[in-house]
């Protein structure tokens, strides 16, 4: 790897690992689930839906079990896991400096494309996450550790997604070869 | 033996604040890991960067054998805890879907929080771009329920389906873990020609 | 970035040999699972709290919201003589192989373990808490109690009386002159003819916390 002097100086990955892998013990081991994100978000989105149109959403099953009627979809611990997670990285980056507005990209697109590009993978990430019930937190992570075989072959399954396309997309985050 | 029954214990204030400090360690870990930076992690597919394949199985290793040990010494009671029940055919066709919004995307759900958590811009049309995906899906999960249920196998874990059991699984996972380590690492050491 | 001692094979050495010891040394077994969770089992049971009246369980069998299963674990002499309708007859060893069904049965489900008295219910009881978690109670007194509350017909019994719930010793102590099985009358009494019997309800509904481990 090149050595610039402008690398953000993060974690070794396996320190990160050995971390979250303890983490991720101590959560099954003090609350009987291991870690999630997306279902926080979905949450997050179903209570939103629910002071726009709480008729359809007392309509529609999937959405109704969790904010159909009384029912307050942000009264669940997935939610605290995700205002934690939000406040961790921002703490984190904030002793590290790396709070900053700005946009992450590959050298060769703009940041407008960059933005483009983000929204659409992040629509089908939000779409697939809920299609396989969990993301990679969740699912692959969490369902991983106690050997699921839903959630290792979910896991192998992004891994072929994401690498077969990746040489069609190379554009997005590699520099001109 | 764990785990315990949180709200018993804490009540239902006190368990959500567990959850808080637990999803805090989590955005802190994955922050210091660079996660939260698309760059980093979309270069898993390129192989400029290794440090998703390095951070996801050595945690899962990790986790998976201090989970297992804990329950052989009866700390901790399998039965309790949450295993992922298995479909088969949503979870394969989200995996792939999952992975081409990495491709495009460059986070997937729990770090794109992190990134927004540090004003990225990228991170945060991510999110908005997640949401509309995940309300997507609850409008038209009603087309293909019988797809979202298919390949319903419940709980099936990796030692029902190899006939072997969790300890020899955990050996062959620690096994299968550092085969990726290296073999990842001599694959990119092949295309751009580089030690670490 | 401080250059950290390259642990790294030393850290794959410790994880293959903690993996490797994990292999060696095994999951529990249903006995060991049984020690490790005995003081709180015993501790419930000592509290009465999962000994239900038999009107509780007149009430769940004709309670239409209630996923109700029961095993009955007498042998099978007793079980042909008289038996509750709708009771599984399910042998102490058969239940690990329920394993799979427990997990797969529904939160307003609930399973009653019956015999004669309380000694061998109570048994099943610790083994399904061991194998499962299912929301199992134990009926109080056992099916001699259930029978004299519900009653045997002048025609069926061979003795009169009430059978002596004092000295349990597992067997059943109403005679029958006809092994009936579950078809005598006491097998499903009539809600409207039975006496209003009052009880301190022990069943709770599981309400499954969401579970989504996950992104669920």
């Amino acid at each position: 790897m090149s050595d610039d002097k402008d690398k953000p100086q993060y974690w070794n990955p396996y320190v990160g690992g050995v971390l979250l892998g303890i983490l991720l013990f101590l959560s099954f081991f003090i609350t009987s689930h291991g870690l999630g994100a997306s279902g926080g978000v979905n949450r997050i989105a179903v209570s939103v839906q629910d002071l726009i149109v709480p008729e359809h959403v007392d309509k529609t099953p999937y959405i109704a079990k969790m904010a159909g009627g009384d029912r307050d979809p942000l009264n669940h611990w997935l939610v605290w896991e995700v205002a934690g997670i939000m406040l961790g990285g921002f703490v984190s980056g904030m002793l590290r400096g790396r709070v900053k507005l700005q946009t992450y990209r590959g050298p060769q697109i703009s940041p407008r494309t960059r933005w483009a590009f983000a929204l659409a993978g992040g629509f089908l990430m939000g779409y697939g996450a809920r299609m396989a019930r969990g993301c990679t937190s969740g699912q692959a992570l969490s369902g991983g550790a106690v050997m699921s075989v839903g959630s290792w072959a979910f896991m192998f399954a992004v891994f072929a997604g994401g690498y077969g396309l990746a040489w069609f997309m190379r554009h997005l985050w590699q520099p001109e070869a | 033996m764990a785990p315990y029954d949180l709200v018993a214990s804490l009540g239902v204030t006190g368990s959500y604040l567990v959850y808080l400090a637990i999803g805090f360690a989590f955005g802190f870990i994955l922050e210091s890991s660079g996660f939260g930076d698309s760059r980093r992690l979309a270069g898993q597919f390129y192989f400029t960067e290794l440090a998703v394949v390095k951070v996801m199985f050595t945690a899962i290793v990790v986790a998976m054998i201090l989970v297992f040990w804990s329950t052989a010494l009866g700390l901790l009671d399998y039965n309790e805890i949450w295993v992922q029940p298995t479909y088969l055919w949503p979870g394969i066709v989200g995996g792939v879907i999952m992975g081409i919004g990495f491709i495009l995307g460059g986070y997937c759900p729990g770090t794109s929080l992190v990134s927004v958590a540090t004003l990225k811009i990228d991170g945060m049309f991510f999110l908005l771009g997640h949401i509309a995906g995940v309300v997507f899906f609850g409008e038209t999960v009603g087309y293909i329920t019988r797809f979202w249920h298919s390949g319903h196998m419940g709980f099936f874990t990796l030692p029902e389906l190899l006939h072997v059991e969790t300890g020899v699984v955990t050996v062959l996972v620690v096994c299968l873990a550092l085969a990726m380590f290296l073999g990842f690492g001599w694959l990119r050491s092949a295309i751009y020609g580089k030690a670490e | 970035m401080k250059r950290l001692p390259d642990l790294r094979v030393p850290g794959a050495l410790t994880l293959l040999l903690a993996a490797g010891g994990l292999a060696w040394h095994g999951q529990p077994s249903l006995e060991q699972k049984w020690e490790f969770m005995a003081p709180k089992l015993e501790s419930r049971l000592q509290e009465r709290e999962v000994y239900i009246d038999p009107a509780e369980l007149l009430d769940l069998i004709n309670d239409d919201y209630i996923h109700l299963v029961i095993y009955d674990v007498r042998s099978e002499p007793y079980w042909n003589e008289f038996r509750l309708v709708d009771s599984e007859h399910m042998l102490l060893n058969r239940l690990p192989a329920e394993r799979e069904r427990l997990r797969g049965l529904p939160d307003n489900a609930v399973i009653v373990l019956v015999s004669n008295d309380e000694k061998l219910a109570t048994e099943g009881w610790k083994r399904l808490m061991v194998i499962g978690k299912p929301n199992a109670y134990i009926l109080e007194g056992g099916l001699n109690h259930w029978l004299n509350i519900y009653g045997v017909s002048d025609e069926e019994l061979d003795t009169h009386g009430r059978a002596s719930l004092g000295k349990p010793d597992g067997t059943l102590r109403h005679r029958f002159k006809l092994a009936l099985g579950d078809r005598h009358a006491a097998s499903r009494p009539d809600e409207h003819l039975t006496p209003d019997r009052e009880y301190t309800s022990r069943v709770r509904l599981l309400k499954k916390i969401e579970k989504a481990g996950g992104c669920g």
